[in-house]
């Protein structure tokens, strides 16, 4: 029954193997197919240990698979093990399905690309190493899942490594990412020493024992990690110029997968964050001013793909919400209707950007609907799904996560408020974008490209993927209807049991409010975007604050960066030019010195030649007489 | 037998080796150097002889036959090397030809 | 008598030996030098007479004094004036370090001498009438020596073949 778990999560690393290892004897749109036909495959297996899974019973849906015991110190042991449960069966099949059909799109997206095999040997490798975090046993192998994602997560956003731009955005992004490692890496010794073990099973039995400030250093580890994966407040700043890299990998990994790992992390070790509600309280808290934070700033992109960052920031504030309050269903569910229309609105974009030849600024497009009909379709019924506006699929997540927080007491109506404020927000920057892009005339950009280039909206690589997300972003909701079924939340149950259940006249008050506001938000944004019968309101001040992204960019650069420099270049000068390279160069230049010295002695002088021989002859006679 | 005793055989030798070394140290003419070294290597051959009569066994003299055939080849070679030196039109001057310095 | 008589010619031999030796050194011209070291082989060679080396002492006249001094006289005659060079000259040091390193080891050795003839440096042993003969040379060589035996006359090989190229090279560079 494992087994598909282990096609699942091998057949992605054999596909970029199998690219890696052909270099160029493939062609460039074979290593395309390679790659999406691996994950496909991954696809299978997943469908297989999902099926497998729902035949057991409920309490015995946890299949733990261990190839070998890869790490032995002492009582510590680490093993090579999948664990596949109702949480992970449902990561594998988000992972591996909206890869599979990211990658199809990108064979369209990335053709004529010099480097195209690079690029689907880095999106094997990117899902292979994602699909090893969401299956991993034990926390340790979920730690080489974390750091795997998080390089090909640099690989990719810096792929066009001729840009400095590009550059910049990956290493930023590592670097931020590995602030969070270390601090998940510090939770784990702890439990190390603790418990003796990283199991999950073990590890939360023995959390139970332990001290309070023992857990809520843990659980703030973790939070850590997850804050950083996830670009949360105040680990965010990557994200947004994380957009560098191309549109695909900014669909799959910055919007689907690698960014909801901090939410799966924080359900999958649910046990330690219910041990320190403080530290849950927080994560929910942080969750909510991201989400604000992150709607405002959205609010003055020029850039269609910042747009589209900063709304999956915020919407991942949601989930950190869900969780940090218990509503686990709510937050994995958001997690899925997410993963579709995110995934569908990158897409989109970056089918307009194809269509203009690579431009990305909003204010010169419009009047695309014309144009690319069956795209500003699909990038509507994305955008609605993202409002919330029902029967779409975000409207049953996102109002299922403020249900809760509705029914979770003072705290909670304080982050069901905010929740309230980013619904109105949301529809506002999401229908400016929309507005901008495809309503009114269409402007001299896109009337240059209106011919479409002979092929269309684009290459049908390109258009059926988009299609299939447009379906799964419309109807993937009705999982979970309150009231009527709640297909993915027993699902989920066995593995997070959720804090809080909202009552049915819960969650129809928040429907309406949050129905409402979204709607007041495209409103406004039609009046100001559309019908142009507004104009956005002067407020010089309000507006370079949030141009500069509420300036936490300077903030850490003036509080890391120049003192690490400056501290770089002082230890340089004091340090190691004179000790450690002069002494490297003294040493060199000393031998020389010598050798010069020495080399005085070959005169080329006979004569001094057989005076120094017999010179040493009478020595040696001395020698040898007296020794004797 | 009567005669000298082996000091001195050993005496004399080491006078013989001593001018031959002087001889050496002191001429610039190649040729008269490898004069000199034949003295040296006679002089050596001179006290293998006499020990080997001292101590009643040949193999001193075998040593000094050897040293005889090397000592020939050896001034083989350096007349060879002088010759060359003289057809290249150079001195032959052991102080000017240093041509191995450095 | 016998005994004045050996003692006699060893003192003659001895002093030959000794003054051909100066001449080889000191003499301006080459020519001399070469007939002074035929000299000093010869007197040699009764010196190895006189310390029962027979077969030594016929091949030292043979072929030191017979074949490798008139290479010598072959070579100072192709030279010509050239072979002439000045007695002395160059820097003093050399001058006064060779002095004194000869003078070092001459006292080296009469020293080591004196100091070793205290203790079992006193009887000679006593030998056979075969000792030194060309019979016993020859079966030590092919018994006791028979490496040393061979390894000499690969070094004698590889000097004539050496000698060989060393004329032919010159005759070939400057006919070309």
């Amino acid at each position: 029954m494992t087994a598909g778990a282990w096609i699942c999560l091998l057949s992605p690393l054999a596909g970029c193997l199998a690219i890696t290892l052909a270099g160029g004897r493939i062609s460039r749109r074979t290593a395309g197919i390679v790659a999406t036909l691996s994950v496909f495959v991954a696809f299978a297996g997943a469908l297989v240990s999902f099926a497998a899974l729902a035949g057991k019973d409920a309490e015995e849906r946890a299949q733990l698979s261990t190839a070998w015991t890869w790490l032995s110190a002492g009582g510590f042991d680490v093993g090579l093990s999948l664990l596949v449960d109702p949480l992970a069966a449902v990561m594998m099949l988000i992972v591996s399905g909206v890869g599979g059909l990211i990658v199809w799109y990108s064979i369209g997206y990335m053709a004529g690309d010099e480097e195209e095999r690079r690029y689907f040997a880095y999106m094997a490798f990117f899902v292979f190493s994602m699909l090893l975090l969401v299956q991993a046993g034990n926390f340790l192998l979920l730690l080489v899942g974390w750091g795997l994602v998080g390089l090909a997560s640099y690989l990719l956003i810096g792929f066009w490594h001729e840009r400095p731009q590009a550059v910049a955005a990956a290493k930023k992004a590592f670097v931020m990412n590995v602030v969070g490692d270390a601090t998940m890496a510090l939770a784990f010794f702890v439990l190390i020493q603790q418990t003796g073990t990283l199991d999950f099973a073990g590890a939360f039995a023995g959390a139970e024992g332990l001290s309070s400030t023992t857990v809520n250093l843990v659980a703030l580890g973790l939070l850590g990690g997850a804050v950083a994966k996830s670009a949360q407040l105040p680990l965010h700043t990557w994200l947004p110029d994380a957009m560098e890299g191309p549109t695909p990998v900014s669909a799959l990994i910055h919007a689907a997968t690698m960014v909801t790992a901090g939410v799966y992390l924080i359900v999958r070790a649910h046990p330690v964050f219910e041990l320190a509600p403080d530290v849950q309280d927080l994560a929910a808290g942080l969750g909510a001013a991201t989400l604000l934070a992150a709607g405002l700033v959205a609010l003055v992109q020029t850039d269609i793909k910042r747009v589209i960052a900063y709304s999956t920031m915020s919407q991942i504030g949601y989930m950190f919400l869900g969780a940090g309050l218990g509503a686990y269903g709510g937050g994995m569910f958001h997690l899925m209707t997410h993963a579709f229309f995110k995934a569908l609105l990158f897409m989109g974009a970056g089918l307009v950007i194809h269509h203009l030849a690579g431009e990305q600024d909003m204010r010169r497009m419009g009047g695309l609907r014309k144009a690319m009909p069956r795209t500003s379709l699909a990038f509507l019924v994305g955008s609605l799904a993202l409002v919330g506006i029902p029967p779409l699929s975000g409207f049953w997540s996102k109002d299922a996560i403020l249900a809760s927080a509705l029914a979770s007491g003072g705290y909670g109506r304080v982050l069901f408020v905010a929740g309230l404020a980013g619904a109105f927000l949301t529809g506002l920057y999401t229908f400016r974008m929309l507005f901008l892009v495809f309503w009114g005339e269409p402007s001299g950009l896109v009337a240059e490209h209106a011919d479409g280039h002979g092929h269309g909206e684009g290459p049908r690589s390109m258009t059926v993927p988009v299609g299939i997300l447009t379906v799964l972003a419309a109807v993937g909701g009705l999982l979970e209807v309150p009231g009527l079924w709640h297909v993915f939340g027993d699902w989920l149950h066995p593995v997070a049991e959720p804090l809080v259940e909202p009552s049915t006249g819960q969650d129809y008050l928040t429907s309406v409010l949050a129905v409402s506001l979204g709607l007041a938000g495209i409103w406004v944004a039609w009046l100001v975007y559309a019908a142009r019968r507004r104009t956005v309101p002067h407020a010089p001040f309000l507006r370079r604050l949030l141009e500069h992204k509420l300036y936490f960019d300077e903030l850490y650069d003036a509080l890391f960066y120049r003192p690490a420099v400056g501290l770089a270049r002082f230890w340089r000068g004091a340090v190691e030019q004179p000790l450690i390279d002069g002494s490297i160069a003294g040493v060199a230049l000393g031998a020389r010195e010598a050798g010069a010295a020495v080399g005085r002695a070959q005169t080329g002088f006979l004569r001094s030649y057989v005076l120094a021989i017999a010179v040493s002859a009478a020595i040696l006679l001395v020698v040898f007489v007296s020794v004797k | 037998m009567t005669g000298p005793g082996i000091s001195w055989y050993v005496a004399l030798s080491g006078a013989l080796f001593g001018i031959g070394a002087l001889g050496v140290l002191l001429r610039r003419s190649p040729l008269i150097v490898l004069l000199s070294l034949e003295i040296m290597l006679n002089a050596a051959n001179l006290t293998l002889i006499a020990f080997a009569r001292h101590h009643g066994g040949a193999d001193g003299q075998i040593f000094a036959l050897a040293v005889m055939a090397v000592a020939a080849s050896e001034v083989v070679v350096g007349l060879g090397l002088i010759v060359a030196i003289a057809r290249g039109r150079l001195e032959l001057d052991v102080d000017k030809l240093n041509f191995l310095k450095g | 008598m016998a005994s004045f008589l050996v003692w006699a010619v060893w003192l003659i031999a001895a002093g030959a030996c000794l003054g051909s030796g100066v001449a080889v050194v000191l003499s301006t011209n080459p020519f001399y030098s070469a007939l002074a070291l035929i000299g000093n082989l010869g007197s040699l060679a009764a010196l190895f007479l006189l310390a029962s080396a027979e077969f030594l002492a016929a091949a030292q006249v043979l072929v030191s004094a017979g074949a490798v001094m008139v290479m010598f006289l072959f070579v100072i005659a192709y030279l010509g004036g050239r072979a002439a060079a000045p007695r002395r000259g160059g820097p003093t040091w050399t001058q006064v370090g060779a002095v004194a390193a000869a003078l070092v080891l001459l006292a080296e050795i009469v020293v080591v001498t004196a100091l070793q003839a205290g203790g079992r440096l006193a009887a000679s042993a006593t030998i056979e009438r075969s000792f030194g003969s060309p019979g016993e040379i020859g079966s030590l060589f092919l018994t006791d020596h028979l490496l040393a035996f061979e390894i000499t006359s690969i070094v004698l090989l590889v000097a004539a073949v050496g000698g060989i190229v060393l004329a032919l090279g010159e005759t070939t560079e400057t006919d070309g």
